[in-house]
């Protein structure tokens, strides 16, 4: 077998030992420190990444909330806004009523006022009617001429008959 | 069967240009062709694709970052947090013997892991390492990593001279266990490959799409004896720090 064959022992131990020794200090000085820093670089930028995601996602968050303040606000706003315009109208309407109610009064009391003067006035007329068609039909019928004052007399002691 | 056709012939080590250093011969052979291959390999890969060092990673520099994480992984996942200063080592390790091992598993390229000098070595770093280690974190106590505590005390004359076999044996399970597989990996293909040719008519079909799935089974192996290395690093040097 040749493995067991001294003669070339020594100088596979001695290229062994300078392969192995190159390629041991190569790698630790060279090769293997450019790619920690690579790794390392690519993990500051993924952490680098993440964290102002996170920031990100923490302003949104803020400015949905403001969002949502707002919407708050403006419906308690335009609540009012309504409430407020209803009282309003509410009010006007009950005042315009009320006027109204008032105008009707008067034009009811007036008219009534109206209506009681006119029937006085027709009562008082009644009554030179009443002595008119009298002095009329008693001159007609009876050939009677009678004075104003009489007809008067009688027809005031009659009075509370029609009336 | 003659030598030059044997399956260990493959194993032989040819010098490339024959070099003498203090009455030691070193010459630069096909294993060691084989290792400045892999080198070359480990370390162009690793530079070139990390080079641009782009946040988002081309497909090459994600194999890379892939490995490093694996290796990573693995040795916080045994050793945790004292782990990391021996990063490099492992990963070192790793890469070494995987692409030493994919380096074997191209048709006649020398496979310098199936040698037991050289997976030897290897265990040998880890073992003398990883024992200096753990008498440099727990000083004289480290010796109580042979006494296992919560055992009958009549068990301990039995259970300590099997601990500390065991821990010496380090060294060799690990060697042999790397150099065994890609022993018998190879020697295996060899074998199948010499009945393709020797088979009459078309029979040799057979062997050689055995060839075929075996060459898959191999860069199995070839991948996880890496592994199986770089765990059982990351594991003794976990105990380097926590005793039983």
């Amino acid at each position: 077998m040749p493995q067991l064959n001294p003669e070339f022992f020594v100088s596979q131990l001695f290229w062994l030992a300078v392969f192995f020794t190159f390629l041991f200090v190569f790698l630790w000085r060279v090769s293997l420190p450019r790619i920690t820093t690579v790794l390392e670089k690519r993990q500051n930028k993924i952490d680098e990444n993440l964290s102002s995601a996170k920031e990100l996602q923490e302003q949104a968050m803020e400015i949905e909330k403001k969002i949502n303040d707002q919407i708050n606000k403006a419906k308690l706003e335009t609540d009012g806004k309504i409430k407020d315009t209803i009282n309003a109208l509410q009010e006007g309407v009950s005042s315009q009523l009320s006027s109204l109610d008032k105008d009707l009064e008067k034009k009811v009391s007036d008219a009534e006022r109206e209506i009681i003067k006119n029937k006085n006035d027709q009562m008082k007329n009644i009554n030179n009617e009443i002595a008119n068609i009298t002095k009329l039909t008693v001159g007609k019928i009876a050939k009677i001429e009678l004075s104003d004052n009489e007809i008067n007399k009688v027809i005031e002691t009659h009075k509370g008959s029609y009336n | 069967m003659a030598a030059k056709d044997s399956p260990l012939k493959q194993f032989e080590i040819d010098p490339i240009s024959n070099i003498e250093l203090g009455g030691y011969n070193i010459s630069f052979t096909n294993s060691s062709f084989a290792m400045l291959i892999t080198v070359l390999v480990i370390t162009i890969f690793l530079t070139v694709t990390v080079n641009t060092r782009s946040i988002i990673p081309s497909r090459m520099q994600l194999i890379s970052e892939l490995m490093y994480n694996f290796i990573a992984q693995l040795l916080s996942d045994t050793v945790g947090d004292n782990g990391k200063r021996y990063f490099p080592f492992v990963f070192s390790l790793f890469m070494f013997v995987l692409i030493g091992n994919m380096v074997g598993m191209i048709p006649y390229q020398f496979t310098f892991t199936s040698h037991i000098i050289v997976t030897f070595a290897l265990a040998a770093v880890v073992f003398i390492g990883v024992t200096i280690l753990g008498f440099i974190n727990h000083g004289i106590k480290f010796f109580t990593f042979f006494y296992i505590p919560g055992v009958p005390f009549y068990m301990h004359p039995l259970l300590i001279p099997i601990e500390v076999i065991s821990y010496l044996s380090r060294p060799i399970s690990l060697s042999v266990r790397l150099f065994a597989n890609m022993l018998a990996g190879h020697t295996l293909l060899k074998v199948f490959a010499g009945f393709v040719v020797s088979m009459p008519f078309f029979t040799g079909v057979f062997p050689l799409a055995f060839i075929v799935a075996l060459t898959g089974l191999e860069i199995l192996i070839a991948f996880l004896q890496a592994y199986v290395f770089a765990i059982l690093t990351c594991l003794y040097i976990n105990d380097a720090y926590h005793l039983h």
